[in-house]
């Protein structure tokens, strides 16, 4: 059975990036925001979900992974948080908030597909 | 029985009741002139031997009001405990050669008795005539006694002396407390104020007599006891914030202990810190500024680097059809221009902001040729149609950096039509206009679309921030930072009126160029 990879962008470039990079490893879908990505999440947990810090209007991709993992439904469900900011610091919040692992643009395709293999083949 | 002290302890005592050059002083002056009376005498002193001069601080038939104490009878009679009477000085082997014999006032009968205060003789009340004449038991007597009303006198004075000094010295302690900024509370041992300063009556907004015996504790917002030293040992420092009608003020008190009549006492001065606190509060909130800007820095050169990076690397990697292959192309081209434009926008702003000597390159700029220039550069061919102008005649020249006046009326014109549907008429209007007295041009730039809420137009002007995205718009939301950057160095204004769903108008105002020196 395919698996089922969900893109969180506010951006449709990077979305389109992250969907060509992973498309081998199963079907990809996206969502703009964290509500659209709620929803979908809601409706039928992926596979893997691979989120965007920095949402836009306010919204920051670590609370969205907080209140997944507070989820009984989402608390396991493998999270890749993508983020500009890469500080330890950085990295060490996104881990905290409960992220599998933490990626700092810019990133190469192959790192993406390669961090998201790994997690969806565990 | 006084001692024969040496003459440095005399000296010393002299100085203490402060007496010595003062003016002349009728309690003193009736005795001398009783004494004159009372025995017949030509000459009475109240005389007081000085390291080397009697100073006379009462006198009857002298016209001096000091005289050498060398050779003198006075300095002689200090040092005996009884009263000195010389009958016939011509006739007396230790006066006879005296300059006070032989010269004026040419003494021959001398009666002195020494007068003692603090245990120590000071000088006498001396009797003098240039005639001998004999001085009997009753006369020493009586002598003695006018000499003790002298000494008691001399100590009154002493007394009097001491009480101004304490008067003195309490003016100049309360002048301390009641300039002192700090607020001072004394504390009884159980907390209660004893007295406090005006700084402290102003801190809690009551005067002295209310707060006296209220807990200060209470007054401070601390727990119950804890100012009190007789409750334990009370802390050195006391942080604390009070709430008054006029708004929270933040406190921090040093606490002594000390003993009053026996009793623990504790002494509270207490600084208003408010104003630091604050300027630590905005200090951190530029911190924090700061952090933000430097994170939205980096997403905004970030981002556009990883489409352009990941997609290069897809092309070079996988086979796409050309028509995918060129949208990705697009793609990689169209965000390579957004990260020059955010690192062109990026470098201005550090630019205008650091006042390089080119950004302060100043001529007259016409402005109608300016405005013709700044829309040739930013509405697309497709919307120019939606701009209208209107710009009223002989418009005042202002005195500026030509090309970023340019860039900051065509930022304004961009945004105006970004937040616009197409069709939507965006006015522009020039005219002269006067603010705080100087004259000036004003800019307007207004639309019609979608409006701002308060909080929006809080921000509008801030780095990075962007009012929502917009499709096909992908600004990194440093326009209008840099329109606020370019006024400020122009000693320009901006003002802002909008409303959801009714548009947005901003007022660009710049000094004219006479104006300006």
């Amino acid at each position: 059975m395919s698996k089922r990879i969900l893109v969180v962008d506010d951006q449709a470039d990077l979305r389109l990036l992250i969907r060509l990079s992973l498309r081998a490893l199963g079907q990809v879908e996206q969502a703009a925001s964290a509500e659209e990505a709620l929803c979908l999440i809601g409706a039928a947990p992926p596979d893997l979900v691979v989120l965007d810090v920095w949402l836009g209007q306010g919204q920051n991709g670590m609370d969205l992974c907080r209140t997944l993992r507070a989820g009984p439904l989402t608390s396991k469900l493998p999270i890749v948080l993508l983020s500009a900011n890469g500080q330890s610091s950085d990295i060490a919040a996104g881990l905290a908030a409960g992220a599998d692992d933490y990626i700092v643009k810019p990133f190469s395709p192959d790192t993406l597909a390669a961090t998201a293999a790994r997690l969806l083949a565990r | 029985m006084p001692s024969h002290a040496s003459q440095a302890q005399r000296l010393q005592v002299l100085l203490d009741l402060n007496i010595l050059d003062t003016a002349p002083d009728e309690c003193f002056d009736r005795i001398t002139r009783m004494a004159a009376r009372l025995f017949q005498v030509p000459m009475a002193f109240v005389s007081l031997v000085d390291a080397d001069r009697l100073w006379f601080k009462s006198r009857v038939g002298f016209p001096y009001a000091e005289a050498p104490s060398a050779r003198s009878f006075c300095a002689h009679a200090i040092r005996q405990d009884e009263v000195l009477v010389v009958c016939d000085a011509a006739a007396d082997e230790h006066f006879a050669t005296s300059p006070y014999v032989r010269g004026y006032p040419h003494v021959r009968f001398y009666a002195g008795q020494p007068l003692a205060v603090d245990g120590v003789y000071i000088g006498t009340l001396c009797l003098v005539d240039s005639v001998a004449r004999e001085f009997g038991d009753e006369e020493r007597a009586l002598l003695r006694d006018l000499a003790s009303m002298v000494a008691n006198e001399v100590a009154a004075g002493a007394l009097r002396e001491a009480e101004r000094r304490l008067r003195c010295s309490e003016a100049s302690l309360r002048a301390l407390l009641d300039h002192l900024p700090d607020s001072v509370l004394l504390l009884d041992a159980e907390g209660a104020v004893v007295s406090c300063n005006p700084a402290a009556e102003h801190l809690f907004g009551q005067e002295a007599a209310a707060l006296a015996g209220r807990q200060a504790a209470a007054l401070l917002g601390l727990a119950a006891g804890a100012l009190a030293p007789a409750g334990g040992a009370a802390a050195a420092r006391i942080e604390s914030v009070l709430a008054r009608g006029d708004g929270n003020v933040s406190v921090e008190a040093a606490l002594s202990t000390l003993e009053i009549d026996g009793r623990p006492h504790l002494l509270a001065s207490i600084r208003d810190v408010s104003a630091q606190r604050a300027a630590l509060e905005a200090s951190r909130a530029a911190e924090q500024r700061r952090r933000d800007f430097f994170r939205s820095a980096t997403h905004e050169l970030r981002t556009p680097m990883t489409s352009i990076l990941g997609f290069s690397d897809l092309l070079i990697k996988r086979d796409f059809d050309p028509a995918t292959g060129r949208e990705l192309l697009g793609i990689v081209h169209k965000q390579s221009t957004r990260l020059v434009a955010v690192i062109n926008q990026m470098l201005d702003l550090a630019r205008i902001e650091a006042g390089d000597a080119e950004e302060l390159n100043r001529s007259r700029v016409v402005p109608e040729a300016m405005l013709a220039a700044a829309l040739a550069a930013a509405v697309p061919p497709g919307r120019s149609a939606d701009i209208a102008v209107d710009a009223a005649p002989s418009l005042p020249p202002v005195l500026g950096n030509e090309e970023r006046l340019r860039q900051a009326l065509g930022n304004l014109v961009a945004n105006a039509l970004q937040f616009s549907a197409p069709g939507q008429r965006v006015d522009i209007g020039l005219a002269p206009a006067q603010r705080d007295g100087r004259a000036g041009l004003a800019l307007h730039v207004r639309d019609r679309g979608i409006g701002m809420t308060p909080a929006q137009q809080a921000q509008m002007f801030d780095a990075f921030y962007r009012a929502g995205e917009q499709p096909g718009h992908e600004g990194a939301g440093l326009g209008l930072a840099l329109v606020r950057e370019i006024l400020a160095a122009h000693g320009g204004a901006i003002e802002v009126a909008s409303r959801p769903g009714a548009g947005t108008s901003v007022t660009l105002w710049l000094p004219a160029a006479a104006e300006q020196a």
